[in-house]
């Protein structure tokens, strides 16, 4: 079920104005999309912040606008603890999205007690799939991961009316690996010595000139 | 090993303002938990490499460790007991310049007790104040 979230109309708009709506605990907003106008919304910073919590991607929007909207990005300070502005767009609950969503691994793989490290390489995947059946997350399970064993792209489970949006299937999302170490004669041929400076002349050059 | 640039356009640069805060790198990409520094400033060569075996050794074979800062600027100084003047001193070691909010470490393949145990030894080795992140997803 959809998070409802109430917001209100935004008449000022820059940085100024955007500003001391943060101040006042609200976050500036945007709804587009269907081919209608774009309306400038407020939302209440706690109730956007208890709807993320919630993993809801779509939304019903009360108060200044009454509709469905699909929460299309949200933009972060530095420290990724305040939204500072978010995108809504139209969307009906059948209509179909393209969304990210993230994988997550569940269990433990019994190569990691062989020995081996599980690297987890493809940390989120882009699917499409109707707007009220978003999942929250992907699971793999890796209970089964043994060394050098891998899962693939093709091998992620979707949820039925989803499909994956992406070029190479063969991808690995986890793997189960011996651990890389780096050879000790490498390491210390590389500390020696300053780096080549581009377009400088050597010694050599420089006395065939003159 | 000490990390250094191999190729460069100059041997030596000028020292630079670290102003306002990482609108970039300042997220968690390649791991689950990543290390974010609060505070602006150089980070050398070698206080990266001692980050790196601190982590390292407490890892041991166990998940898996990203640096992402890279030290690109090198530092020079003139000797001591050395009169002013006679141009610029050579070039001492390399620093990596990070601006408030920048992902320092990360740290994949591993639960969020152990991340955060391993960051606390990583954290005492760096110049600058620095708190623990994790991954976002939207």
């Amino acid at each position: 079920m959809a998070e409802q979230l109430s917001v209100e109309l935004r008449e000022n708009q820059g940085k100024l104005n955007n500003r001391r709506l943060r101040r006042g605990g609200h976050v500036p907003a945007v709804l587009y999309g269907h081919g209608l106008e774009n309306v400038k919304l407020s939302v209440s910073e706690d109730a956007l912040s208890l709807a993320l919590r919630h993993g809801s991607r779509l939304v019903d929007l009360a108060g200044g606008v009454n509709e469905s909207a699909f929460i299309r990005d949200l933009q972060w300070n530095t420290w990724g603890t305040q939204v500072l502005h978010v995108d809504f767009t139209r969307i009906s609950a059948d209509e179909e999205v393209e969304v990210t969503i993230a994988i997550e691994l569940r269990g433990e793989a019994p190569g990691v007690r062989a020995g081996g490290v599980v690297e987890h390489l493809i940390h989120q995947v882009e699917i499409a799939c109707p707007a009220g059946s978003i999942p929250e997350k992907l699971k793999v399970n890796i209970n089964h991961l043994k060394l050098e064993d891998k899962i693939l792209l093709s091998q992620l489970e979707i949820p039925q009316g989803a499909r994956l949006l992406a070029d190479d299937l063969e991808a690995v999302i986890v793997q189960c690996v011996v651990p890389a170490e780096l050879p000790e004669e490498e390491a210390a041929a590389a500390v020696e010595g300053e780096p080549e400076v581009i377009g400088a002349k050597k010694e050599e050059e420089e006395a065939a000139e003159k | 090993m000490a990390l250094m640039p191999k190729r460069v356009k100059h041997r030596k640069s000028q020292r630079g303002r670290i102003k306002g805060d990482a609108t970039r790198g300042n997220r968690v990409v390649f791991g689950d938990f990543g290390l974010q520094t609060v505070q602006g400033g150089w980070v050398s060569a070698q206080t990266i490499e001692a980050g790196r075996i601190a982590a390292q050794q407490y890892l041991r074979t166990e998940g898996r460790l990203y640096i992402r800062m890279f030290p690109h600027k090198p530092i020079t100084s003139i000797p001591l007991e050395t009169r002013m003047g006679k141009g610029k001193g050579e070039p001492e070691y390399w620093a990596a310049v990070v601006k408030p909010g920048t992902v320092l470490f990360e740290i994949g393949g591993i639960s969020e007790e152990a991340a955060r145990m391993c960051f606390t030894r990583l954290a005492h080795k760096m110049p600058v104040k620095v708190r623990f992140i994790r991954r976002r997803t939207m």
